[in-house]
């Protein structure tokens, strides 16, 4: 047998679980400020009138997804791809001390720009495309990240002792390229600083400034094609890419068939992409793609449950596991929410539904039941699994685990029914006439019904914030208060009480 | 003919090939049970399971291969 | 069969790309040119309303606000004709929204007045009892940024032939110009002209004493887009 290393390193998993953790605070933390400024618009001041621009609505909202989406969930794609690239392709990532170089450089410059976004998104700099908000100068650092951990993972792989790639990788591979693709054709715009006056002036006005390259209903499409599918290579792809190592993993059972997850992931990878047409039912986009959009949306519950039901057949025969480990009931639970908004989203696409959907809260419920319910719960869950291997001490308390557990259930579950409730009642509401075929409310009728949920789905975020500053406590004790372990466990984590 | 009915016939005649290779493939995966190099594909469920540095791997990469 | 992929990382790598590339070529592609044709009345913005488009942008105004007229009744009711494809030629990027916390805006231009947006914008709950939306307070004071929208017309007219000082066709037959300066400086006076109209209609002392020295605040540049959706 050749030489081997003695074990992996961990040191950029780490410093990417260090951002997991404080960008997912960031992120909840501004989401929770929103939902209680629709429930009660004063706090929309709080800060006082002087710092009201910063502290609106509408300025954070776009502050709120890119901090749970490029903060929070990517950071977590990265942590785990350092841990579970290196184990699965049998490599450690110091027998390159390149690699090693330009992962410390990913996270960095990684750091850099999420820096920049915060301020640039404040001040109110952004393209308004949702998801794709920030400009021209800040898109590049991006892609420079973005690079860098393309190289690091096609770097890992050619230096691999293991000569196929898990499932896991796939899934990796996938997102690194689904999200170049989308991200860049999203982005294309040109700088306003390109242009010349007929008096010859050049680099008029801000210099971060730019205009899209598409126009109207043209730019419309691309960017829901960019939208949905962030979704799907960022809120699905990669979490699936998770939940396909960690569980076997923690639980010791093998997949319950890996030609199952064959067909789901060629599957998946071929349906996703057509659904974003869904985004814009009944718009001006041609009919078409519409009813595409709307077909695919239900084809795509197919690959979805194929992963979906391969994890829950995992646990065949194990579900005494699910009571005794709360690491494994956020994942047996995180796929089950899966399964779940997997079908409420092709539901939401049937076009007669979405009629009544669309513009309302209900889409923002189906959001988050995916998010609070699936990724939050698996990538909490991963960081969990790792933990005791990356700092080799046991999970410092398990009663800690379990009681943020049901505190977030039960936050996710207020959060979506009321946004059902609501999102359902509004949509009724606009589209109601009396009996002489007039309009029956009024817009602000329709707000002012919403009070009750509004204030609810505040109350639900909370609870999922205050389980998951209860993870970056629990997490934070195990680095630094936890029993050292003497060898890397196989499969259950250990916990403390 | 124009671009629409183009498309109208490709999706048609795309749609009827990937519903076939997609059948097929299923068909081979689970008639065959072994991929190309001999290994049962429910094998590699053990790249996870075993992923310690020192386990040997499902299927490694030999001298030869090397690319 | 199949499984050589997930042995040879390159050629999965190409597989996957070619898979997922596939339905953006097939639904994207095709419409291209045929969206991007204006319908006829629609005009280009002027700089004063591309700068209040760019208040609107930077305040994130589309996180509440939809700016898409479905075709139902309840809509055309509510809102006015529907939305078509050509309306939005000149929009870079779109602003259709995803959620409506506040009213579609798509023809706001037609059932609210200056005078009605100054209110509202100071202070919304005391125009619409009930109402959610924050106060802009800031916008009163803030300048527009009107060096940026003329850089931006520049921009739009020479990459992408947005006619600016061309006439464009209206729906009565007549043609109409929309003017783009030639220098910085000229934008600035064109800016400021259309800034004087709209103060006209407005009640805050600060901001008609701001226009009257030269200054535009945010808020004249913003209602200046939304007279301009109709």
């Amino acid at each position: 047998m050749e030489n081997r290393p003695l074990g992996y390193d961990y040191t950029v998993a780490k410093m990417f679980m260090l951002t997991t953790i404080v960008l997912g605070i960031v992120g909840m933390l501004i989401g929770v400020i929103l939902a209680f400024e629709l429930a009660f618009p004063s706090i929309n001041t709080i800060l006082g009138s002087g710092l009201a621009e910063y502290t609106n609505f509408s300025r954070l909202r776009p502050l709120h997804t890119d901090a749970v989406i490029f903060g929070f969930t990517i950071s977590g794609v990265f942590a785990t791809w350092y841990y579970v690239g290196q184990r699965v392709l049998k490599v450690n990532m110091a027998e390159s001390p390149l690699l090693m170089f330009l992962g410390k450089l990913q996270f960095w410059l990684y750091v850099v720009t999420v820096a920049a976004v915060v301020v640039s998104l404040l001040a109110g700099v952004t393209t308004s495309k949702e998801y794709a908000e920030f400009e021209w100068p800040i898109d590049l650092a991006i892609v420079v990240v973005w690079v860098l951990f393309g190289v690091n993972m096609f770097g890992l792989i050619g230096m691999r002792r293991e000569k196929s790639l898990y499932i896991s990788v796939w899934y990796y591979i996938a997102t690194f390229l689904g999200i170049a693709m989308l991200y860049l054709f999203n982005n294309m715009e040109v700088p306003t600083m390109l242009a010349t006056s007929a008096a010859g002036e050049t680099g008029i006005g801000s210099w971060y400034h730019s205009v899209s390259m598409y126009a109207g209903t043209n730019d419309a499409l691309v960017q829901w094609w960019y939208g949905h599918n962030a979704v799907a290579f960022g809120f699905t792809v990669p979490i699936v890419a998770m939940i396909y190592y960690f569980l076997p993993k923690e639980s010791g059972q093998a997949i319950y068939s890996y030609k199952l997850s064959l067909l789901s992931f060629w599957g998946l990878m071929f349906v996703y992409l057509w659904a974003g047409g869904h985004h814009l039912l009944f718009s001006t986009v041609p009919d078409w793609m519409q009813t595409m959009g709307s077909i695919f949306s239900i084809v795509l519950i197919l690959p979805s449950w194929g992963s979906a039901i391969n994890m829950l057949l995992t646990m065949k025969g194990e579900w005494q596991q699910v009571a005794a480990s709360p690491l494994i009931k956020f994942m047996v639970l995180g796929s089950t929410f899966y399964m779940f908004s997997t079908l409420e989203g092709p539901i939401q696409a049937i076009k007669s539904v979405n009629a009544i959907a669309h513009f309302t809260d209900w889409i923002v419920g189906h959001v988050h039941d995916g998010v609070l319910g699936w990724v939050g719960f698996m990538i909490m869950a991963a960081l969990y699994h790792m933990a005791p291997r990356v700092f080799k001490r046991e999970i410092y308390s398990k009663s800690l685990m379990a009681s943020q557990f049901w505190i977030q259930t039960l936050g996710v579950v207020l959060y979506f029914t009321s946004m059902w409730i609501a999102g359902i009642t509004q949509g009724m509401m606009w589209r109601a006439h009396d009996e002489f075929g007039n309009l029956a409310y009024s817009f602000i009728d329709t707000v002012t019904v919403l009070h009750p949920y509004y204030a609810i789905r505040g109350v639900g975020g909370l609870l999922y914030l205050i389980g998951f500053l209860m993870f970056a406590y629990n997490i934070y004790k195990t680095m630094t208060a936890g029993k050292p372990l003497e060898k890397e466990p196989a499969n259950a984590s250990p916990m403390g009480a | 003919m124009n671009i629409a009915d183009l498309q109208a016939y490709g999706y048609f005649a795309i749609t009827v090939f990937m519903t076939v290779s997609l059948y097929a493939y299923i068909y081979h995966l689970y008639k065959n049970k072994k991929d190309a190099d001999g290994h049962d594909y429910e094998e590699y469920s053990n790249m996870a399971l075993h992923d310690d540095i020192g386990d040997t791997p499902v299927n490694p990469i030999s001298k030869d291969d090397k690319k | 069969m199949f499984h050589w992929l997930e042995k040879n990382p390159f050629f999965f790598a190409v597989g996957v790309f070619v898979t997922i590339a596939f339905a953006g070529l097939i639904e994207i592609v095709p419409n291209f040119a045929e969206a991007s044709r204006p319908v006829i009345g629609t005009t280009p913005y002027s700089t004063l309303e591309l700068a209040g488009r760019n208040v609107y942008i930077k305040n994130s105004c589309n996180a509440c606000h939809s700016q898409l007229i479905r075709p139902f009744k309840s809509e055309t009711d509510r809102y006015g004709h529907y939305s078509l494809s050509g309306e939005y030629a000149f929009d870079r990027p779109f602003l259709w929204g995803s959620k409506r916390t506040g009213p579609d805006l798509h023809r706001v231009g037609n059932y609210r007045t200056t005078d009605w947006h100054e209110n509202h914008m100071k202070d919304p709950a005391a125009v619409v009892p009930g109402s959610i939306m924050p106060k802009y307070t800031w916008m009163y004071t803030n300048l527009a940024d009107i060096d940026t929208a003329f850089a931006e017309q520049l921009t739009v007219n020479q990459f992408f032939a947005v006619p600016y000082n061309k006439p464009v066709p209206m729906k009565d037959g007549s043609t109409t110009v929309v003017k783009m300066g030639g220098s910085v400086a000229e934008a600035n006076a064109l800016a400021l002209a259309e800034a004087k109209e709209i103060v006209k209609d407005m009640k805050d002392q600060d901001v008609k004493d701001a226009v009257a020295s030269g200054k535009i605040p945010e808020i004249v540049a913003l209602i200046a887009y939304m007279n301009s959706l109709k």
